[in-house]
């Protein structure tokens, strides 16, 4: 088939694994990269070939998400009980190590900016004028956001006792 | 001496691998000398490692039936105002590559993007590679962040792995000998690729790095010199020799990557010349020493009949 259709699965195969760190909830995750991708068929004219196919999904995705959370904040959680009971039924992730549990806690306790910016670049290798673009903020707050965000995670590790931050091997 | 001032967002672009060599270099300068600056780049590595680690999983669960049915629409939709690939595609198009060249460049202002054109049939090669090696880091990702299933079949008979996965390609490829730089081979698992099935060879060292070697169809047969690409932590080095695309991926700095590609390409290189005279005779010397000792009388690799094809090609 064709390059482009390949090229689509990556990205989307990197949607979800950004959504699902971004959210932690998987049925939330998956209720986002959908909505998303709803949004982009709809889209698709408006997209251009040659241009950034990956810059422009994470567009999509982070403007929907924007949306998604005024909407929660505004009108109290009502959500079906399937919902909340396959929520309820994540399976608790107990065999990670150490280091994993302190790194998820640390990656929680940022600031959603930052933590976008943290995920999209040291986990899904965006470019920085790609988060740029996705976030639709100058690149020189995505650097900023990112050297924040890096130092936070750092120094949150550093007090968490086990200093034991793995080296990369 | 270069007077070249490293910055705090060098730090951070040559972490993430977006630094050309020139810059690249005065941060490594730099890194020599300041011992807390190299700490900051090793921990920030260390947190992608992490990151990878915790999620990396998610690449392995399938989408619901939902998004793969929006994705399927989603590159329909695409494709339809897409007005590169599909065309390119076809062998009796890149003939009329001049003519398309035109026809593009009219209809899209596609060629207006960029002052120097290269040819479709270029860019072809070159995208599809690039995603070959991205597949080939993709499936990295998967199969070195799962202990239990990290490879479909072990090396302990390195023959019967090379037998196995030659047949899955519909090819002759091995898994060249890395030991003399410390990396031995675990094992393999072969694997679905925009250009046919793939082959993935699993090295480790003793200290349990590991690296993978990827072995696959290029688009078309030209040879192509290195190439390198960084997502996130995890480092490739790609380039064609012969009928075969490779990618050697690791999570490790580039410049240390680059001496096992070096590695790979030299044995890839002999072994290649070494290894086809003697396709027809029985028992090879050195080099091959564990597939003769392992007693295993030259059994023909299951016979399938393109795979001659291939072969013929190749040599």
């Amino acid at each position: 088939m064709n390059r482009f259709g390949s090229e689509l699965e990556v990205h989307i195969a990197s949607l979800r694994r950004y959504a699902r760190a971004l959210l932690r909830n998987p049925v939330d995750a998956e209720d986002l990269v959908q909505e998303a991708l709803v949004r982009a068929v709809s889209r698709a004219d408006s997209f251009q070939a040659g241009t950034n196919l990956r810059a422009w999904l994470f567009t999509i995705l982070h403007n929907v998400h924007v949306n998604q959370v005024r909407s929660r904040a505004a009108r109290p959680d009502e959500v079906p009980v399937e919902a909340v009971e396959s929520r309820l039924t994540t399976p608790p992730r107990q065999e990670e190590r150490v280091e994993v549990r302190e790194m998820m806690r640390a990656v929680e306790s940022l600031p959603d900016e930052q933590r976008q910016v943290l995920l999209l670049v040291a986990l899904e290798g965006l470019k920085y004028d790609e988060v740029a673009e996705a976030l639709g903020i100058p690149i020189g707050t995505v650097m900023s956001r990112l050297s924040r965000g890096r130092e936070a995670v750092r120094a949150k590790l550093a007090t968490d006792g086990s200093v034991a931050l793995r080296r990369v091997k | 001496m270069s007077e070249y001032r490293v910055t705090d967002d060098d730090l951070h672009a040559y972490v993430d691998g977006h630094l050309d060599a020139g810059r690249r270099l005065a941060v490594e300068r730099w890194l020599a000398e300041d011992a807390e600056a190299a700490a900051r780049a090793e921990d920030y590595r260390a947190q992608a490692a992490l990151l990878h680690e915790m999620f990396d999983s998610v690449l392995n669960e399938p989408a619901p039936a939902e998004v793969e049915d929006l994705a399927q629409r989603l590159k329909g939709r695409l494709a339809g105002n897409d007005n590169a690939p599909p065309w390119y595609s076809r062998p009796w198009m890149r003939s009329a590559a001049a003519v398309m060249l035109l026809v593009t460049g009219v209809a899209g202002g596609y060629l207006g993007r960029g002052a120097v054109a290269p040819s479709p049939a270029l860019v072809e090669k070159g995208r599809s590679l690039q995603i070959f090696a991205e597949e080939a880091t993709q499936a990295h990702r998967f199969y070195t962040s799962d202990d239990r299933f990290q490879v479909e079949m072990g090396a302990d008979d390195p023959g019967a792995l090379d037998s196995f996965l030659s047949q899955r390609v519909g090819r002759d490829i091995y898994g060249p000998d890395l030991g003399r730089i410390g990396f031995r081979l675990i094992g393999g698992r072969s694997l679905p690729t925009d250009t046919g099935a793939g082959a993935q060879y699993m090295y480790a060292n003793d200290q349990g790095k590991r690296i993978t070697l990827f072995v696959g169809n290029p688009v078309s047969g030209a040879e192509t010199a290195f190439r390198f690409a960084q997502n996130g932590d995890v480092a490739a080095y790609y380039w064609v020799e012969g009928a075969t695309a490779y990618a050697l991926i690791g999570r490790m700095p580039k410049d240390e990557l680059q001496g096992i590609s070096k590695a790979v390409y030299d044995e890839v290189k002999s072994g290649r010349s070494k290894r086809q005279p003697q396709q027809e005779q029985q028992q090879p010397p050195a080099d091959t020493q564990q597939r003769s000792g392992d007693g295993q009388p030259q059994e023909q690799p299951n016979p399938v009949q393109p795979v001659s094809d291939t072969r013929n090609k190749d040599s």
